[in-house]
């Protein structure tokens, strides 16, 4: 997999761990899931560390609204390209919560939404680097015309 | 009407280009036909029963007659030779080849048409009255906030990806001909205190589960009407079901939380989150409205006279309306012809229309939600004229809003969802009731067949519905009374037991047997059934039959 941020390819500063991890193993850049962040959300704070927080589209976002600054990332993964949920989520972080860390897309999602992603607020979308020419090349079929207001 | 800007015109050849590089990587096996059928849907391309369907889109139903001349050829071109318009004033090409439509999209877009968003879980194509700035007693003319309320939904980033599909209409005057209580949004212009604004509905919605529309503002500022709807739609795509797809739609979520729930959601969003960018400037309210101007009609004396032929004579009566600029007409244009398919027109139809409307219709013309057109400013002094061309075009049948002028959805003959077909069954009551005296004599009826459970025939809102079931590999109708999609919207009754094919037109019969011994002077169907309601249409229905 790729972190693709624009056009660009990033490295991906991000390591996952799992349910039994403990706070021991949680580490500035570690990116944890909604389970370890009400395990050990308090603990975070305290050690002032910068995580990044994976969810999936069907996860109830109200948990992450609390201590936003705790993360330097928010990963959100569709379950399926189909759940529009991620995109209003990633409005309210930029618009309404006033997120300013990088939102990044995972999951089951089509290049044909790249620029819905890029336009609610997403930064970067995790592909498989076979798949890059042709998120480049829809990338580039866009003219920056749109109705709405950034 | 509108004129597309240069903006228009790139977004949608953009999307046309899209279009092309999807079928392009479907037919590679790049896209899934998972993956594929979403972005097709979006792009109003169906796979039916027997072919693709291809939607275009009629926004508010409003067209040129060089766009119905371009519809015209695609139908020959690319089709067999018709196509059908719908109940929310859009036009569907049954036939299409898949490789053919991103041409036919190309083709479209040359008179500023295209295919975008009539299908698919987005904000669909607006829908509004096809009678819109050209009635009396309008409050304001809806047209010009559909395009605004059109180009904002258009692609919108955040929702395009929607529980559900999500529809919205618009009316300016009292008399509700856009059917907005059974939207999911519904607007209607309103005058409070010398101030235009709209009161909102929300919720309303036919399928399986029909709902009538809960008001959730009893005013909102014009300016506003962005903020407002991104509200909704917010609330509806965070909140909305996404677990079972029967219960997706924006009136279950209202159902199960409650209307004053989903308006404190809505209100917060709206009064702490607007967006100063969304806030609709009076400069860009005036500049919509000017594209939507009256083309020159300068008011003239003349009358709407009778003819010595009495067939003219009942044309004039049932099919032409009073333009609000005197001198002038509006005449209805009939797509149900005695045993016709409802809705459906041919390219020679199409043609001829367009000429006509070039000739006497300053080259407009309109698509009601009942599936006939309107040629919106016709000199009275012509309309002898223009019903001769119409009738021998084959389409002068004088029956708008009468018996025979039923609603119907494409059902078995071309949809896969169907459990029953629909069209033979209009068919049949349209030759039954053929005799125009007599459909006189029962008056405005709307009789509207849904071939399944999904209801695009709103079936739930005519005043005598007829819902086409499989029951046990046999075609079986399912008749329900009182519906309408009126101000005083409501969902029909189920009347009983279904009844077979062979039995249906003797049971409509008898209905309306028990309605014409009940009427007082010129009550008409609705009005009974709700004066005497539904036991006595049971009793009748049910006691005679056995």
């Amino acid at each position: 997999m790729i972190i693709l941020h624009k056009r660009e390819t990033i490295e991906n500063k991000y390591s996952r761990i799992d349910d039994q991890s403990t706070i021991k193993d949680i580490d500035n850049y570690t990116l944890i899931n909604i389970y370890l962040l009400e395990k050990y959300r308090n603990e975070i704070v305290k050690k002032k560390l910068k995580v990044g927080l994976e969810l999936f589209s069907d996860d109830n976002f109200e948990l992450t609204e609390k201590n936003l600054s705790i993360f330097s990332m928010v990963q959100i993964n569709f379950k399926t390209f189909k759940d529009g949920r991620p995109f209003s989520f990633a409005k309210k972080l930029r618009k309404q919560l006033d997120f300013k860390n990088e939102i990044r897309a995972g999951g089951h999602i089509l290049p044909d939404q790249y620029i819905f992603l890029l336009r609610s607020g997403f930064d970067s979308v995790e592909i498989k680097k076979e798949d890059k020419d042709i998120w480049i090349e829809i990338l580039d079929m866009d003219d920056g015309l749109y109705y709405q207001p950034d | 009407m509108y004129k597309y800007s240069k903006t228009d015109k790139q977004i949608v050849k953009a999307r046309t280009k899209q279009f092309k590089n999807q079928v392009f990587r479907r037919i590679k096996g790049k896209l899934s036909e998972e993956e594929f059928k979403p972005l097709r849907l979006m792009n109003g391309l169906y796979l039916q029963l027997h072919a693709y369907m291809l939607r275009v889109a009629i926004p508010y139903g409003e067209l040129s007659s060089n766009q119905l001349k371009k519809l015209a050829e695609i139908a020959k071109k690319y089709d067999k030779g018709y196509g059908h318009f719908t109940t929310r004033q859009n036009i569907q090409f049954n036939w299409p080849k898949l490789t053919d439509v991103p041409e036919i999209l190309s083709e479209l877009a040359e008179v500023e048409m295209h295919a975008i968003q009539t299908s698919g879980n987005c904000i669909r194509n607006l829908s509004s009255d096809h009678l819109a700035g050209i009635i009396k007693n309008e409050v304001e003319d809806p047209r010009p906030w559909c395009e605004i309320i059109r180009k904002w939904s258009t692609f919108h980033p955040e929702f395009s990806f929607l529980p559900r599909k999500f529809k919205i209409a618009v009316t300016g005057c009292d008399e509700d001909r856009a059917a907005i209580k059974v939207h999911d949004i519904g607007l209607k212009l309103i005058n409070k205190n010398d101030r235009i604004g709209f009161e909102v509905y929300v919720g309303g919605g036919q399928g399986r589960s029909p709902y009538i529309a809960k008001k959730l503002r009893n005013f909102l500022k014009k300016g506003d009407l962005l903020n407002y709807l991104e509200a909704i739609l917010s609330t509806y795509n965070e909140l909305g079901r996404r677990d079972n797809i029967y219960k997706a739609r924006i009136k279950i979520l209202i159902n199960e939380l409650g209307i004053e729930k989903f308006k404190n959601k809505v209100e917060e969003k709206f009064k702490k989150f607007s967006n100063q960018e969304l806030i609709i400037k009076k400069e860009d309210i005036k500049k919509i409205f000017s594209y939507f101007q009256l083309p020159k009609l300068n008011k003239k004396k003349g009358i709407v006279k009778n003819n010595k032929d009495p067939k003219y004579n009942i044309w004039l009566k049932q099919n032409v309306i009073k333009h609000k600029i005197s001198g002038y007409s509006i005449v209805l244009i009939s797509l149900k012809p005695l045993g016709k398919p409802p809705g459906d027109a041919d390219a020679k139809q199409m043609k001829g229309i367009a000429k006509i409307s070039d000739e006497y219709s300053f080259g407009e013309i309109r698509v009601t939600h009942e599936q006939n057109l309107v040629l919106p400013h016709i000199e009275n002094k012509n309309l002898f004229l223009v019903w001769k061309k119409l009738r021998n075009l084959d389409i002068s049948t004088p029956n708008i809003g009468l018996i025979t002028d039923t609603i119907c959805c494409p059902g078995m003959d071309y949809c896969a969802l169907a459990t029953a077909r629909s069209i033979p069954i209009s068919q049949k009551i349209s030759n039954h009731f053929r005799n125009i005296e007599n459909q006189k004599k029962i008056g405005d009826l709307k009789i509207k067949i849904s071939g399944c459970i999904n209801a695009c025939g709103h079936h739930h809102v005519g005043n005598i519905g007829i819902l086409g079931l499989d029951k046990n590999g046999a075609e079986s109708y399912q008749i329900t009374l009182g519906g309408s999609s009126k101000n005083d919207a409501s969902i029909g009754q189920i009347v009983g037991p279904s009844f077979s094919e062979g039995n249906l037109l003797g049971a409509i019969e008898k209905i309306i047997n028990l309605y014409k011994k009940n009427k007082k002077k010129n009550e008409d169907f609705l009005s009974v059934f709700r004066r005497i309601g539904i036991s006595e249409f049971k009793k009748y229905l049910y006691d005679n039959t056995s």
